[in-house]
């Protein structure tokens, strides 16, 4: 499909001068930083030539544009901070270089990034999967009992601030039944089963509480659906009800539900941070708070945008799915 | 209900009595009342009960169970109606009802600025059309779909320490919320201006300013008033949510979301859930409220509101 | 004029006897259908005429078992003298779209925007026949070749926006044919598209039933259409027959005011013979809501003609003049005088210059010569035939 290709490629094109112009944006923003980080880093008696010195090594000298220049050549090839044997290297794709942590952003990044993803993916699937079957649920059988209690508990579920939920989780299923772990993280390559155990609950947690805008959505668009004519005629064709409901029918909720999907990206990001800190897990979130915390703008900035930057592409995806799925979406 | 009746109510107070007719929108609508009246009188309802959030009352833990309150419930007595916090000893339910007064407030302020906002630029683009609303319609699109609760937290780095912290959820509630309710009424205004009334007032020589007050706005009304009402629950949320990351409203004043944060270690060790407990119901309680209501003004207005485009 | 007609010796395949349609709904039972009898033989075509609401959709519908769970149906569908009321589910998928097809109205609708063409097709043929993907699709670019869909290898790979209006019901068709049905059910085919493309659509279902000898059941309130394609006619009112014929019954010897007013003239009484009327006033009732009398009595110019018996006596359908089994239902009939005058000035209304339906078809149309010559022995030919019975 040579139209799907210049479709992506354009896309891709359009992403990346979104992501320019947020990574700007974004670095404007924060060297506006009240404190100074090299003040920070200069050591106990401070000195001005210290400073200086420190300031020099972070290449907090240079012009804000200058930095800014510097901080995207370093995404691309790497860099250096300082000269000879006190030089501090770090390699592409540098996100920036923690002085209070003498690591590189990116490390750093990449030390919890599987604990987020963890949460927010397996989150993602299941409640895609949940939200999807129950509102299918829903809809074909409308007004009785199942209905009632799929509505309802989409209604709990929007309502209910994911944090809430997991603690109350925690309390049940954790300390009352004793069921499954409460917190704490077990790299997938250490042990599959019991990175699975640990996120049971987180899983559970999220994807209820984001099942419920999906099954109201599934619902709704499938009652739409298999009003339509289209579904009459796959009746008319011999169609078993089962071949109309799930190819004819939900092949056409599938669009709506992949463009909300992409809308609710960035909310997954959000819903698993707050869930890393409900169950005690170190994850991006809990990065990013304490760098607040410790002043150290280089990994803020650094987190922000990697995350940022995932999102847009996750979106990216997203869009060419969309496009692959509704045929009358035009790539042109 | 006779027909001269009926043709003599205007479409707003026709919604209006179709949400009192809604059994789960009249629900809604009581609890956002009542949840309201509690907000605004909390300290009178915490003077009433004697009590400020303020004070500590060590007498009143138990060293041995780690400061848990002593007694059933939490502390729960004539004295502390919502029994205390452990560690410190302070009234829960002044807390509980001065922290809905603070994620109220804040969530109020926000929907209202974020609905002026979004109704300015959803309506400007919706009329200007043209490369202005498709710049505006991708920067919202970019902006709906980006990873705020994230920003938030980090933009904390960056305010000055004397900067009230309850302002600063304000605006980053405000800069972060406003696309969300823009894109719909962009989208509600656009349908709009495609009718042919405001073709006809276009090409009679109207101004753009007559057409955009006269002819789109007081039929937006409905749609923005149903956009703003469903837009609260998701404020409170993260406000809540900030504050329980630590980093929304700074101690002491009292915060739902930073009392649910605190109470997590209570809850781990099962020492005292009922901590959890009051806090978490009344913010349970403040967005299931405005959901039910939002739903409802949403049905009785018969807005659909298309989140797929 | 070698018209096919219906030869006694033909059984037919798809016969309905009696067929009662009711719906349940909050406000009670509602009657769509009450109570009708048709038949149609391999090759021939039979019409269904009346306006909306009068029950034709739901008839067919209810002949495929595709109504939905709150609709009761009575009455007894034979296909090939099978009971299709009595069938299992399973046993009732397996009928439709293989033994019995249906042609919608809104072919864009009809079809699924998310598959291609050449999928849908191949679908239909593979529900019923335990066939590869690959000899299902050769048979789909086969048929949609056979409908007229130029270069339809590459076309088959195509989705339904890309198409015009009349290739999407080519489309339709091919996917209506793919099994071979013994009949088809046309519910409105043209309605949705270009007075042009109207007549190649037609055309294609007249030359496909010639090819394949389909046995065709065509909806429509387009008397055009109904007078070059039909063999046989039922007018339906208010879920009722209000006449039913052979297309020369209704269209030389129509002896209903209702059909006579679809043709575009009904004469009343009260007004002079040469004021000609292309509209019947007002709208039909829903089924059922008129408990007594005849359900056209409240738009019927005749009413005072009859008198009374219009108000408290249902009409059932009695026998007409004609070429067997002509048959109306009204009052009036009893009265042959008045019928065959009513007859006679309507057709000659029919002849007028312009816009009766008749008219209008062949001026749309590309005119078959059989068809306008029809029209020309309009007004000379019923004393004849009618004098020959």
């Amino acid at each position: 499909m040579p139209d799907l290709v210049w479709f992506v490629i354009r896309r891709l094109l359009a992403t990346v001068l979104v992501m320019l112009a947020l990574s700007l944006a974004v670095y404007l923003i924060f060297y506006a930083l009240p404190a100074d980080p090299a003040r920070l880093g200069c050591g106990k008696p401070c000195t001005p030539d210290r400073l200086e010195q420190a300031r020099h090594f972070m290449q907090l000298d240079q012009s804000t544009m200058q930095q800014y220049l510097q901080f995207l050549k370093g995404i691309v090839a790497g860099r250096t901070f300082g000269e000879g044997a006190a030089a501090v290297q770090c390699n592409a794709p540098c996100f920036g270089y923690s002085f209070p942590l003498a690591r590189p952003v990116t490390t750093l990044i990449l030390s919890r990034l599987p604990i987020t993803a963890s949460i927010a993916i397996g989150a993602a699937v299941l409640w895609l999967i949940a939200g999807v079957s129950l509102g299918l649920g829903a809809a074909l059988r409308r007004g009785r009992l199942f209905d009632r209690f799929a509505v309802g508990f989409a209604l709990v579920g929007v309502a209910s601030p994911s944090f809430l939920v997991g603690l109350l989780a925690i309390l049940v299923f954790g300390f009352w039944l004793n069921m499954v772990p409460v917190n704490g993280y077990v790299p997938l390559t250490d042990s599959p089963v019991d990175w699975a155990w640990h996120l049971v609950l987180p899983w559970v947690v999220l994807a209820a509480l984001n099942a419920a805008s999906y099954i109201r959505l599934t619902r709704a668009q499938m009652l739409e659906e298999l009003n339509l004519d289209h579904i009459t005629t796959a009746r008319a064709k011999g169609a078993g009800e089962g071949r109309v409901v799930l190819l004819h029918g939900l092949r056409g909720v599938l669009v709506p539900i992949v463009t909300i999907f992409g809308l609710d990206l960035g909310g997954l990001l959000g819903g698993a941070i707050l869930t890393e800190k409900v169950f005690s897990m170190q994850g991006l979130g809990e990065l990013l708070i304490s760098s607040v915390g410790q002043l150290d703008v280089a990994v803020v900035v650094g987190v922000t945008l990697f995350s940022a930057f995932l999102v847009i592409l996750a979106n990216l995806v997203v869009d060419v799915l969309h496009g692959v799925l509704d045929p009358r979406v035009g790539h042109a | 209900m006779g027909s001269e009746v009926v043709s003599a109510v205007s479409p707003t107070r026709q919604a209006f009595r179709r949400v009192r007719r809604d059994r789960s929108a009249r629900l809604g609508a009581v609890l956002v009342v009542v949840l309201v009246l509690i907000a605004i009188a909390a300290p009178l309802l915490a003077k009433l009960e004697g009590q400020d959030p303020y004070t500590y009352n060590i007498g009143l833990l138990d060293p041995l169970r780690g400061n848990a309150p002593r007694g059933a419930v939490g502390g729960l007595s004539g004295d502390h109606w919502f029994g205390i916090e452990p560690l410190t000893g302070r009234d829960l339910f002044a807390i509980a009802v001065l922290g809905l007064r603070t994620s109220l407030f804040i969530a109020i302020v926000v929907t209202l600025v974020t609905t002026v906002v979004g109704t300015l630029v959803g309506i400007s683009a919706a009329y200007f059309g043209g490369w202005y609303d498709a710049v505006v319609s991708r920067l919202l699109d970019f902006l709906f779909g980006f990873p705020s609760l994230l920003f938030m937290i980090a933009l904390g780095i960056i305010v000055p320490a004397g900067f009230p912290r309850w302002l600063l959820l304000i605006i980053v509630l405000s800069v972060f919320g406003w696309a969300g309710l823009a894109r719909l009424i962009r989208n509600q205004a656009r349908s709009l201006v495609e009718r042919e009334f405001v073709e006809a007032a276009r090409s009679s020589g109207s101004s753009g300013w007559h057409i955009v007050t006269r002819e789109l706005l007081p039929n937006l009304l409905g749609p923005v008033l149903v956009i703003a009402t469903m837009a609260v629950p998701g404020i409170i949320g993260a406000e809540a949510g900030l504050s329980f990351l630590g980093v929304g409203v700074p101690p002491p004043t009292p915060s739902l979301g930073r009392s649910i944060s605190d109470s997590i270690v209570w809850v781990y060790t099962g020492a005292d859930p009922w901590f959890l407990a009051f806090p978490g119901a009344m913010l349970f309680l403040a967005v299931l409220g405005f959901t039910l209501l939002g739903d409802g003004v949403r049905d009785a207005f018969d807005v659909r509101l298309r989140r797929t485009h | 004029m070698p018209e096919p007609r219906k030869t006694p010796s033909e059984t037919p395949v798809l016969e309905v006897h009696d067929l009662h349609v009711t719906f349940r709904t909050e406000g009670g039972l509602v009657p769509a259908v009450d109570g009708i009898d048709f038949a149609v033989a391999p090759g021939q075509t039979l019409a269904i005429v009346g306006e909306s609401g009068s029950g034709k959709s739901v008839s067919s519908a209810a002949v495929m078992g595709l109504l939905p769970s709150n609709a009761d149906v009575k009455g007894e569908v034979l296909l090939d003298g099978r009971e299709l009321t009595k069938l299992t589910a399973e046993e009732l998928r397996k009928v439709r779209g293989n033994e019995v097809a249906l042609v919608f109205q809104d072919a864009l609708s009809a079809l699924n925007p998310y598959y291609s063409v050449g999928w849908q097709v191949a679908e239909a043929y593979r529900l019923h026949h335990d066939v590869s993907k690959k000899e299902a699709n050769a048979r789909a670019v086969r048929m949609l070749d056979l409908v007229g869909i130029p270069s339809a290898a590459q076309r088959a790979r195509a989705y339904p926006h890309e198409f015009s209006g009349g290739m999407r019901q080519r489309v339709v068709i091919a996917m209506a044919l793919v099994n071979d049905p013994k009949v088809l059910i046309a519910d409105e085919p043209t309605t949705a598209l270009d007075v042009t493309v109207q007549a190649q659509i037609i055309q294609l279902l007249e030359d496909v039933q010639t090819e394949f000898g389909t046995a065709l059941v065509l909806i429509s309130h387009d008397l055009g259409v109904v007078a070059e394609v039909a063999d046989d006619v039922l007018v339906m009112y208010a879920g009722r027959a209000a006449e039913q014929g052979s297309v020369k019954d209704i269209f030389y010897r129509a002896a209903h005011p209702y059909s006579l007013g679809l043709l575009g003239a009904m004469p009343r009484v009260d007004v002079p013979p040469k004021h000609r009327l292309t509209t019947i006033p007002g709208s039909p009732p829903s089924p059922g809501s008129i408990e007594t009398g005849c359900p056209f009595q409240p738009r019927c110019a005749y009413t005072e003609r009859v008198g009374e018996r219009c108000i408290t006596e249902r009409p059932l359908l009695t026998p007409r003049p004609g070429e067997g089994n002509h048959e109306a239902a009204c009052h009036l009939g009893r009265r042959p005088e008045i019928a065959q005058e009513v007859a006679r000035t309507g057709i000659q209304e029919n002849a007028a210059p312009e816009g009766a339906p008749l008219q209008q078809s062949a001026a749309q149309e590309s005119a078959p010569l059989e068809h306008s010559a029809a029209k020309a022995e309009g007004p000379l030919q019923p004393s004849a035939e009618e004098s020959a019975l």
